[in-house]
């Protein structure tokens, strides 16, 4: 049994249902995002994990003791809020202290414990401070220290960088995962931003409608997404419309080509922009690799890489070529090729 | 381009002009030196604020009223803020009804209000005594408190209380340790109200008032039923003066526009 073990939780609002049979395992000291668009339902389940909402069914499990009913004040779970919720009327030391203080520890521990904890999130001297006298990134930095000198069970944090900007996010990422891995933390991430997802955990589950659409590392949700919500959200993905041929095999733009079509019902191919190169139209190309044909439309300079925009006989697709590389010109007729594995066949979505 | 235009301004000053005349009377009365109310006076003086100041049944009103104001404050914030925290923090069933209950006595005329605690309170000889006085400025204040306070609650953010909970804080510790120290500012300017509140009360004083225990709106009324010499205007002026201290004081404090809730 691991750590932490969600089974078969469900929340409902009125007629809607927010999180929806959702199961999980968690090993100690393990770092989990919970990744998924806007409105999926990852706030939600993080707040009934933190004993803030009540679930209407389904069970959680700490170190093997069930703590599904059990009242939040009693489950030590360091929650870090999207809002940080720091207590504006109490300074930066004694917001650190309080959870240390509601367990009654002595006066001079206290004192020990919050100096450890502000040094920690490297806010060492601003402990006399109000909230509102620090910036976004301390505050956040606050309410991690707060949420980490209570030694949490499990550490929650609520898509607790967006408010910061690109820059101090990155570093607070680094921060977060070290400090995280250093004290063994097991931790439950939500982010709707997968760059995050991706740099600061060991596993993420990709959720979609209240539902775990797929858990997995950064490479199997990459390389092998379950289904094609998760091929569209994680990471970019040409969704190329295709059919197949009597003997079963794809064909793309009007050519066959040796991957394996889904048995039946209308799909699309999908393939990742950086895997796939443009040649010159008359380069021959070998047995594992896709080739299609097509004009450039037009390429963008996009810094680390450029975006070349092709069309073809069936439709448009972009390819990310390594900034460097001198791009076609517009116009000009190429031939653009992926490895065949590289393809991944996914059924449309009903209409 | 920027507040509003003069049209608008101009039909402001104009509603503040008619609001704030007959304040400007009364203080001119105040410093009259005749005899009755004759406007504008003849002559300057402070010789009614002399006149109030020897006035025993004025100042014997004058301090009941403080000490109903005082008690009936401090009762209703205790009756009430529990009350409020219930009705915005807890999840109970009938609790939009109970809102609606707390809330009726505001809907309600005091000229009924009146009339029934006096068919009440007669038989229980508490008419013209401190705890009927109480009791009948506490069906005002209590459900006023209750509303107040209810709103401010619910205005506090939600997650710095879940905060406090995750830390592991049991409830009572968070409205201890949160938010009562958050909703302070509304609480005072909730107690400053429902002290100017008692102490205005007058309809319903006047039904439960009697010769041996009234309010000063009462004695007020009483005296511009016998007599018309300005000390009345005097002793307005003390009273604004005391409100606007008061307001003042509360504004510096914590800001009105924060208390109420914006
Ligand atoms: N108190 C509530 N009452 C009714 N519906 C709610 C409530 N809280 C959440 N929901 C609904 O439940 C669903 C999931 O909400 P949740 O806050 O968990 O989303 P989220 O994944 O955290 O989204 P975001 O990334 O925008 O924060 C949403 O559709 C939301 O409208
Ligand atoms: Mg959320």
């Amino acid at each position: 049994m691991s750590y932490l073990e969600l089974a078969g939780l469900q929340k409902r609002y009125g007629g809607s249902v927010a999180v929806d049979d959702v199961s999980l395992s968690v090993e100690k000291g393990e770092s989990v995002a919970l990744l998924g668009p806007s409105g999926c339902g990852k706030t939600t389940t993080l707040r009934m994990l933190a004993g803030l909402i009540q679930p209407d069914r389904g069970t959680i499990r700490v170190d093997d003791v069930e703590i599904t009913r059990l009242a939040a004040h009693k489950r030590n779970m360091g929650y870090v809020f999207q809002s940080y919720a720091l207590f504006p009327h109490l300074t930066v030391s004694r917001n650190v202290a309080f959870g240390l203080e509601e367990r009654g520890i002595g006066k001079a521990e206290i004192a020990r414990q919050v100096e450890e904890g502000l040094a920690l999130v490297r806010l060492d001297g601003l402990g006399g401070r109000r909230p509102r006298e620090l910036s976004g990134g301390q505050q956040q930095r606050v309410a991690l220290a707060r949420a980490l000198v209570i030694h949490p069970s499990v550490l929650l944090l609520d898509e607790s960088l967006s408010n910061l900007d690109a820059k101090l996010r990155d570093t607070m990422r680094h921060e977060i995962r070290s400090i995280q891995r250093s004290l063994g933390i097991t931790t439950l991430f939500v982010t709707h931003d997968q760059v995050e997802a991706l740099t600061m955990c060991d596993r993420i589950a990709v959720m979609n409608r209240g539902r775990i659409a797929q858990i997995g590392t950064a490479e199997d949700i990459y390389e092998r997404p379950a289904t094609r919500f998760v091929a569209e959200f994680v990471g970019r993905a040409n969704a190329l419309p295709a059919t197949r041929d009597t003997e079963g095999k794809v064909v793309l733009w009007g050519a066959a080509h040796p991957v394996a079509a889904p048995p039946q019902g209308a799909f699309d191919l999908f393939v990742r922009p950086q895997r796939m190169r443009i040649v010159s139209a008359s380069e021959p190309t070998g047995g594992e690799t896709v080739r299609v044909t097509g004009r450039v439309l037009r390429s963008v300079f996009v810094g680390d890489h450029v975006e070349v925009l092709v069309e073809g006989a069936g439709g448009q697709l972009a390819v990310e070529m390594p900034s460097g590389t001198t791009a076609p010109t517009e116009g000009a007729e190429v031939a653009v090729i992926w490895q065949a594995k590289d393809s991944l066949p996914f059924a449309c979505e009903a209409a | 381009m920027n507040g509003a235009g003069p049209v608008l301004s101009g039909l402001a000053a104009l509603v503040y002009a008619v609001i704030l005349a007959p304040i400007i009377v009364v203080v001119t009365l105040a410093f009259s030196a005749d005899s009755f109310i004759l406007f504008p006076p003849s002559g300057y003086s402070l010789r009614w604020f002399q006149a109030l100041a020897a006035h025993a049944p004025l100042l014997s009103a004058l301090w009941l009223s403080v000490q109903v104001a005082c008690v009936v404050t401090l009762l209703s914030l205790a009756v009430g803020v529990p009350a409020a925290l219930a009705l915005a923090k807890g999840e109970f069933r009938g609790k939009d009804a109970l809102t609606g209950f707390f809330l009726a006595p505001l809907l309600l005329p005091t000229l009924i209000t009146g009339l029934a605690l006096l068919l009440f309170f007669t038989p229980m000889r508490l008419t013209a005594t401190l705890p009927g006085l109480v009791l009948g400025h506490m069906t005002v204040t209590v459900p006023f408190v209750i509303r107040m306070m209810t709103t401010a609650l619910s205005n506090l953010p939600h997650d710095i209380e879940a905060a406090a909970a995750t830390l592991g804080a049991t409830p009572f510790r968070v409205v201890r340790r949160v938010t009562l120290p958050l909703a302070t500012p509304g609480l005072i300017a909730c107690a400053c109200l429902s002290f100017l509140l008692s102490f205005d009360e007058t309809v319903i004083s006047l039904f439960i008032s009697g010769p041996r225990a009234s309010t000063l709106p009462v004695e007020m009324v009483r005296y511009v039923e016998g007599r018309t010499d300005p000390l009345i205007a005097a002793l307005s002026v003390v009273l604004i003066v005391a409100t606007l201290i008061v307001v003042v004081a509360v504004e510096r404090l914590v800001g009105v526009a924060r208390a109420i809730g914006k």
